[in-house]
């Protein structure tokens, strides 16, 4: 919450539903549809995507001359990479947010049990002692 | 809530919404890109020079056609069946709240530990305060815990009606003469906001559902348990 302003500070504009309307616009969405910046993973696959549809694409072109194909092969290779890029991201993702989640879990339980029989590091070390 | 305009899903409040999210960026991609593709094919098809009257198969072309789909399908129904599972379990939850539907608003029963008993109905806008949200507000919030598993038993007293609360990704029918059960575990304490989700007559979009998720250690002290 702002603070009420000093006597001879401008006051604050009251956020309206015209601003606010304004402020949820201007967020990108790649096609109107796609939300490149808040979906994990999203942009970096369809950048490289498009980097592998023009190295594909042109790259054909170079090779044969032939400008329609080329184009086709520009498609195939935009949607091949940012699958490819795509799933490879995710399933990074998922492992990070899997070891992010038991080391919460972790240090939690140290939290709560430190000191006590159940601490986790007092069984590791009678563990390695034995 | 929903921000104005808004089209895409709520910030998750529960590890399953935030499953669902990820599942649905995962189907949403390969979605759009099936349908760039099929968008290009289309605009080939339309702009060709090329005919050709005597085509009889395309042995290649139809195999990988069928199984490229087929390969697709599984990747999405993999992460779907393993999310439809995780909506079911139930992990042995703390605390168990009643839901019941009525024309045209809730009933709450925290009869765990006492017989609290309280009817939820929405605000009508001449009651809403500056700064209340139109349609959604209500006079008794149900207040839950965050960081604990609660159990919501859902039904219905007359027609069928659903308790949904998008954020926490929940929505059970209400069904009369069923006791439906979800279990939640919230992540952050807040004010979340729901409607009423399946017709159920002339005030169905009037019978919000507002829960006001607190710290376990202050839902312990009982201040949720005294009327």
């Amino acid at each position: 919450m702002a603070a009420a302003p000093e006597p001879g500070e401008p006051k604050e504009r009251k956020a309206s539903c015209t601003s606010l309307h304004l402020s949820y616009w201007k967020a990108f969405k790649l096609l109107g549809f796609l939300d490149v910046e808040n979906i994990p993973c999203a942009r970096d696959s369809i950048l490289y995507g498009s980097l592998g549809s023009i190295v594909a694409g042109f790259g054909h072109f170079l090779f044969t001359s032939r400008i329609k194909r080329s184009c086709d092969v520009g498609v195939g290779g935009f949607i091949l990479v940012t699958l490819g890029c795509w799933f490879h991201c995710r399933y990074n993702y998922a492992k990070q947010r899997i070891r992010e989640r038991i080391a919460r879990e972790e240090i939690k339980k140290k939290i709560l049990y430190e000191g006590t029989h159940l601490d986790p590091e007092r069984k590791h070390n009678s563990n390695s002692s034995n | 809530m929903a921000h104005p305009v808004q089209l895409s899903l709520q910030d998750a409040t529960s590890p399953v919404m935030e499953e669902l999210i990820t599942f649905h960026d995962h189907a949403f991609m390969a979605m759009s890109l099936i349908s760039f593709l099929v968008l290009y094919a289309l605009l080939s098809t339309l702009t060709t020079k090329l005919t050709n009257t005597s085509i009889t198969d395309a042995q290649e072309m139809e195999t990988i056609w069928t199984i490229l789909p087929a390969i697709i399908l599984i990747l999405i129904a993999l992460p779907s069946l393993r999310i439809l599972y995780l909506t079911d379990e139930v992990n042995d939850p703390s605390f168990t709240i009643k839901s019941i539907g009525h024309q045209w608003y809730w009933t709450y029963e925290y009869t765990d530990y006492g017989g609290l008993i309280f009817n939820s109905y929405m605000l009508p806008p001449l009651f809403l305060n500056p700064g209340d949200l139109r349609l959604l507000e209500v006079d008794n919030r149900v207040v839950l815990p965050i960081e604990a598993p609660v159990r919501m038993m859902i039904t219905s007293q007359d027609v069928l009606h659903s308790w949904t609360i998008p954020t926490l990704g929940l929505k059970t029918d209400a069904v009369p003469g069923r006791l439906n059960q979800t279990v939640f575990t919230a992540t952050r304490p807040g004010v979340y906001y729901g409607q009423c989700s399946e017709i159920c007559g002339a005030n169905h979009s009037f019978m919000p559902i507002v829960a006001e998720l607190i710290p376990l250690k202050i839902f312990e002290m009982g201040p949720v348990l005294t009327l």
